[in-house]
């Protein structure tokens, strides 16, 4: 199972909206996921455990050793489908964990 | 009619967990939102209010005695909870006449795009809560519906405007276009920092320093993580109320346990109006189709940003601080710890980045916050008990959003003190200010615009 962490301003609002959005297209595809929220200042210390982190703004604010994708057209509905697309890529793509 | 009045009564006197499904699912129906889906929403939010009042009266069972204890040893008088933005929404949500609120919002935007008189289309309900707990408080005190709706109703005038004259910057310094930000936590503070920055740009000497921090997220980041924040403000507290050591302990994991809990159970509330919010912006967007506008995001967006990040670390410890220093505040800063960016947020923007500014204006207006937190904590507190929230153990309630932002709490003043003389000032304050960044823009406009023809040519 791929996991994905969603993180914004404050891990309650935005996140929620992009989670969810996540989840659902996760489900229509069958990709079996387990999606997280955080807060931005959390992710450092977070990201580590996961495959990709989403985030529902922007993020200049640390690194992280894990793929990102910005996810704000889920927000503002302006190229929602691409970046569902986008994720869905990464989710379904080779980056597999080894069972653990 | 009678049997309306008392079954009216009864509901209303059944408090928020039996209302709130109930008010929720009608907003749901209004927005054509399906029953059984508009009901589930409903039943969400009332379970996240059952969660957040099991959190708080953890917190106010706890740090409450702990921070009387505070004050009576060292004198050091914080016995106002701040016990966050989400538990202050919970209260607005739970309002009978939220509905009436949430409608005259959604209708002032939609009033406002139609005569051209903003650009912001802000369906985020779930933002909402800012603006409608001024006007829920207005109502509270003067028992008055239209003054409750009246300051609402100004509360969405001016986020929708400020959100308008800071799209510029939150395009150009936070890099997202056609995006503007009518959250008015973060909004709030605009009020101060914009003339704070024009007269630091005046003052020679000041104008040019600038600084930067490195590695604040290495040494500071704990700041940024709410676990260990309630820990360490819980232990410190458990120390100056002198507990002995284990129950030090045993007050710093309950606090770190308030600071994660708080927002899981704030979490159900969006998601429970997350199908409105989506259906009220299919509505709406059918109906200006074509036009270009702004669309309204929730501040958490832009956040992110570093310079952002390092001022609110450096901001975070310093509010404590400031909170035990400052003359005549109350406020144990807690729970609204975890969202000190959104407060700096804009004010790093207005600053473009400037590191000094942000961090010296940030922190006035982080201290306007703590004085208005602290004048309107009895309000809020009665407001809260109503909800069934048991706050006896504390000296009241406060937070970081509601009337303790600087515009919310002058609202909120101009509508409940004397509101035939003080709402007409406002008014007349707010045109006033309308029509010098109308000036602005267009000066701006014809700038860039001969800018451009002098390019081509």
């Amino acid at each position: 199972m791929k996991k994905v962490l969603v993180a914004c301003g404050n891990g309650i609002a935005t996140s929620t909206v992009v989670a969810s959005k996540i989840r659902e297209a996760c489900e229509e595809a069958g990709i079996d996921v387990s999606v997280s929220q955080c807060k931005l200042l959390e992710v450092k210390s977070k990201a580590a455990d996961y495959d990709l982190l989403v985030t529902s703004g922007m993020f200049t604010g640390g690194e992280a050793n894990i793929p990102v994708i910005g996810a704000i057209s889920l927000l503002t509905g302006v190229g929602e489908e691409e970046t569902i697309e986008e994720i869905l890529m990464h989710l379904k793509s080779n980056g597999c964990r080894p069972a653990k | 009619m009678d049997f309306v009045y008392v079954v009216f009564h009864a509901l209303l006197g059944a408090g928020p967990i039996v209302l709130l499904p109930i008010i929720i699912t009608i907003i749901g129906l209004l927005f054509r939102v399906r029953l059984l889906k508009a009901f589930r929403a409903g039943l969400t939010i009332a379970i996240g209010f059952a969660g957040i009042k099991l959190v708080i009266n953890l917190l106010s069972g706890n740090l409450g005695p702990a921070a009387k204890a505070m004050v009576e040893n060292f004198g050091i008088h914080l016995d106002i909870l701040d016990v966050g933005w989400g538990a202050i929404a919970a209260v607005t949500w739970s309002s009978p006449i939220i509905p009436l609120l949430i409608f005259g919002i959604l209708l002032t935007n939609i009033v406002l795009l139609v005569f051209k008189l903003t650009d912001t289309l802000d369906v985020d309900i779930w933002n909402y809560h800012h603006m409608a707990i001024v006007g829920i408080m207005a109502y509270f005190v003067t028992d008055n519906v239209l003054l409750g709706l009246g300051a609402s109703v100004m509360m969405a005038v001016i986020s929708f405007k400020l959100a308008d004259w800071t799209a510029p910057y939150v395009e150009k310094y936070f890099g997202i276009p056609g995006v503007s930000l009518p959250t008015m936590s973060s909004l709030s503070s605009v009020v101060i920092a914009a003339p704070l920055n024009r007269l630091i740009d005046r003052i020679p000497g000041v104008n040019g320093i600038d600084f930067s921090v490195k590695d604040t997220q290495k040494y500071l980041g704990f700041f940024g993580e709410p676990l260990f924040m309630g820990l360490i403000l819980g232990c410190g507290i458990g120390v100056l109320a002198e507990y002995p050591v284990t129950k030090i302990f045993e007050l710093g994991v309950n606090m770190a346990a308030v600071m994660i809990l708080i927002p899981k159970m704030t979490a159900l509330f969006m998601e429970g109006l997350m199908p409105i919010s989506e259906a009220a912006k299919k509505l709406t967007k059918e109906k200006f189709k074509g036009r270009k506008f702004l669309i309204g995001l929730d501040a958490a967006v832009v956040v992110g940003n570093s310079t952002v990040i390092t001022t609110a670390l450096l901001v975070i410890p310093l509010t404590i601080f400031m909170a035990a220093v400052l003359p005549g505040n109350r406020v144990l800063p807690f729970a609204d710890l975890a969202v000190v960016p959104f407060r700096v947020a804009m004010v790093v923007a207005l600053c473009r980045g400037n590191l000094f500014r942000s961090l010296l204006i940030s922190l006035i207006c982080m201290a306007a916050i703590l004085l208005a937190g602290t004048a309107t904590s009895p309000v809020l507190t009665q407001l809260a008990m109503t909800t069934g929230i048991d706050l006896s153990a504390s000296g009241g309630i406060s937070s970081f959003a509601a009337t303790s932002l600087t515009v919310s709490y002058l609202v909120y003043i101009a509508f409940t003190s004397n509101p035939f003389v003080c709402v007409p000032i406002l008014l007349v304050v707010l045109i006033g200010v309308w029509a010098y960044m109308d000036r602005r823009a267009k000066r701006a406009g014809q700038a860039s615009g001969t800018e451009e023809s002098g390019r081509a040519e």
